[in-house]
């Protein structure tokens, strides 16, 4: 038995051997730093995808900072409510037996004559089942 | 501590570590795309930059080597069975005489390695990973991705098959 299990593993020594000198002459491998080097460049390559996108997002974020920016600009350039001409005060107006409109701003800047600015409508003079169109 | 040489997305793996197993690993590349050297050039590029980006992350449950070559062997399965039957294709259509088209196959004229290829294909890759890559028999089963048991059955039915094809060539060759 011992002497089988002996054949055995001379035979799988030899077999591995053999293999081995079979496979030799294919295993010349590229030198190792220049496949590391072209994995590190289409390691490079593939994350450029990415850093467009990340780009893209940056120059979103600019033009959205910029665009709050303009808004509150143009919100601290408005009237203040305190500078606003003052609306009717309930308690000003129980205390006292006088009024007068606090401001013209409030009164409209141009009164129209109905009777003269309205659009003249057109009328149709086509009867449909005895009514004008 | 942080090994300086250590690969950057990949913690656990050195560059000199991975130097050391590269002949080893471009053999099986090699195995793996039918012995087609630019194919397996590109295999093995590949399977490096599955480590450089750490979409292969190595936690130490093996050793290197296996899991190298696993992400070897994966990659081979997926992206690469495209690329063989293209390959295969330009071969047989090829109508110049350039060879260098053709896989440059080990020894043609090596008994053993025609008694290996005649094994069916798990049989071979257990036996090539065993006794030519040094792998355990549960390291091979381990690159190849089916249990112990199954890669223990695989073996023992390769090396019956190449003991009898091994004979039968002797007995010929008399």
């Amino acid at each position: 038995m011992n002497n089988e299990d002996g054949n055995t593993g001379n035979w799988e020594k030899q077999l591995g051997a053999s293999l081995k000198r079979s496979l030799e002459s294919q295993d010349d491998a590229p030198p190792f730093d220049e496949v590391i080097a072209a994995a590190e460049r289409r390691h490079g390559d593939s994350k450029r995808p990415y850093a467009g996108i990340a780009g893209a997002a940056v120059v979103a974020a600019v033009v959205a900072a910029v665009a709050v920016a303009v808004m509150l600009m143009i919100e601290a350039r408005a009237p203040t409510p305190d500078s606003m001409p003052k609306m009717l005060q309930v308690a000003e107006l129980m205390d006292s037996t006088n009024w007068s409109a606090p401001s013209d701003v409030l009164l409209p800047t141009h009164e129209f004559d109905i009777y003269q600015e309205l659009p003249v409508l057109l009328e149709s003079t086509k009867p449909a089942e005895g009514a004008l169109l | 501590m942080r090994d300086a040489d250590a690969l950057e997305n990949n913690p656990e793996i050195t560059r000199s570590a991975l130097e050391a197993i590269h002949g080893q690993v471009f053999g099986w590349a090699l195995s793996r795309c039918n012995y087609d050297r630019a194919a397996a050039e590109d295999l093995m590029q590949q399977a490096y930059v599955e480590l450089l980006s750490g979409n292969a992350l190595f936690r130490k449950k093996s050793t290197l080597k296996t899991f190298v070559f696993s992400v070897v062997q994966n990659l081979a399965r997926s992206r690469y069975r495209r690329l063989a039957t293209r390959l295969r294709l330009v071969r047989e259509h090829a109508t110049s005489t350039d060879d260098s088209f053709l896989p440059t196959e080990p020894d043609r004229n090596s008994e053993v390695w025609l008694a290996v290829k005649l094994l069916p294909h798990r049989q071979r890759d257990v036996i090539e990973l065993v006794f030519c890559r040094e792998l355990t028999i549960e390291e091979a089963a381990s690159v190849m991705g089916v249990t112990t048991g199954t890669g223990r059955a695989h073996y023992d039915r390769a090396k019956k098959a190449l003991r009898k094809t091994l004979k039968s060539l002797a007995d010929d060759t008399k």
